[in-house]
């Protein structure tokens, strides 16, 4: 058994590793593509089968942002971010309880020692996955942010003036908002990359202990977090845009 | 710093790999699946809202004609009610009329037969005076047996006159 927190190269492209993570990552967003491209053309006003299932899933999702904007305008804008987020996230998430996670793999020879590469390691449990997502998630607030107000007033919260009224205090409190948004990244990637991380752990430990039935509570525990977490993104995500249009306005 | 980072496992070929990765999910899934499926529930919402108003509208329009129907019937009824007593009044009143009319040609006609009557009786009175008086000289003559002479004649008149 070996755990390691980067995500393993199954094999390089030149000098660019294709972990198993990334591969796990393309193959999910390649099945979302398919989807939605047969949803695509089998969308219609009765709806039927596949596309229930999608509806009732973004219906879900539109009535919950709208719950924290407040106004469906801002809801529908912000929507695509916080959905493909959360469909992301949740669908790699669950890729943990897919048989074989951990387990199936190519032996390679690493640091004199033998150690097993999975195939499967779902796309959270790797550091560049989620501050992908993060990055993406922050600096999209920042964007919108600056295209409500502008690049210098946007500017002028994080760097104040120490010569003007509330001197110092303004300088700090900006260097603090500065600080937040860097804080912000790290919390949103750890977050998710702590749980489903450990949760891999968690499974692959379990499998190794008991292999029969035991894991399987561990299981239906796995694909509540990875819902939760998801679902935390995403609304973090939307808050976080919802706060950024707020500010500027104000 | 950078020997944390790849303890970590982050590698920017890899970041920017799966930034990418996302981005390019991001805008498919707003081309295929956001756009189409939103539209489509906003359009089932207008159409689910205008069956509903709709519906309301049809009812309405429902009392309201039921409402009319109910109205026209009423009036239909004092209608009939008026036609019914005004034919009433009209024969009552005709009727009276013809009884005076009658009254008034009966009374005629009974007094033109009173008339007649009364000429008939006359005109028979008068000729039977002078059939009986006919009869009376024939009888008489019959009796006497004698053509009378002027002087018997005038004895006798005078004598029954007496």
């Amino acid at each position: 058994m070996n755990i390691s927190i980067a995500a393993e190269p199954l094999f390089h492209i030149f000098s660019f590793p294709v972990t198993n993570t990334l591969v796990v990552t393309l193959c999910i967003s390649l099945i979302i593509i398919i989807a939605s491209y047969i949803l695509k053309n089998k969308v219609s006003l009765v709806p039927k089968g596949f596309q229930n299932i999608v509806e009732s899933v973004l219906e879900a999702l539109l009535n919950l942002a709208d719950s924290v904007t407040q106004d469906r305008k801002q809801s529908k804008k912000f929507f695509p971010l916080v959905a493909t987020i959360f469909i992301f996230v949740i669908l790699t998430n669950w890729v943990e309880v897919v048989p074989g996670l951990g387990t199936i793999g190519i032996r390679e020879e690493l640091h004199g020692k033998e150690v097993l590469i999975p195939f499967i390691r779902s796309g959270a449990a790797d550091l560049n996955f989620t501050l992908a997502l993060a990055l993406v998630s922050v600096i999209s607030a920042q964007v919108l942010g600056i295209a409500a107000i502008g690049v210098g007033k946007y500017a002028k919260k994080f760097f104040v003036s120490p010569f003007h009224k509330p001197y110092f205090v303004g300088t700090f409190v900006g260097i603090l908002e500065l600080i937040s948004e860097v804080a912000k990244l790290i919390s949103f990637s750890f977050r998710l990359f702590g749980n489903i991380f450990a949760g891999e752990v968690l499974l692959t430990v379990m499998l190794f202990l008991v292999p029969y039935f035991i894991p399987l509570p561990f299981l239906f525990l796995e694909l509540f977090v990875g819902f939760v977490q998801a679902l935390v993104f995403s609304m973090l995500t939307l808050v976080f845009l919802k706060m950024a249009a707020t500010e500027a306005t104000h | 710093m950078s020997e944390l980072l790849t303890k970590l496992g982050i590698d920017w070929k890899l970041l920017i790999a799966q930034i990418v990765n996302f981005l390019v999910l991001l805008f498919i899934l707003w081309k295929f699946a956001y756009g189409p499926v939103l539209a489509m529930l906003e359009k089932r919402q207008k159409k689910i809202e205008k069956g509903l108003a709709d519906a309301d509208e049809a009812h309405k329009k429902l009392a309201e004609s039921e409402e009319k129907q109910k109205q026209i019937l009423r009036k239909a009824r004092e209608d009939a009610k008026g036609i019914v007593e005004n034919a009433r009044l009209q024969a009552e009143k005709s009727k009276a009329e013809i009884a005076v009319e009658a009254k008034a040609q009966a009374e005629k006609i009974i007094s033109g037969a009173r008339i007649e009557i009364e000429t008939e009786k006359a005109k028979s009175i008068a000729e039977i005076k002078s059939e009986i008086g006919g009869l009376v000289v024939a009888a008489t003559e019959k009796i006497i047996g004698e053509k009378m002479d002027e002087r018997k004649d005038k004895e006798l008149v005078e004598k029954s006159l007496k």
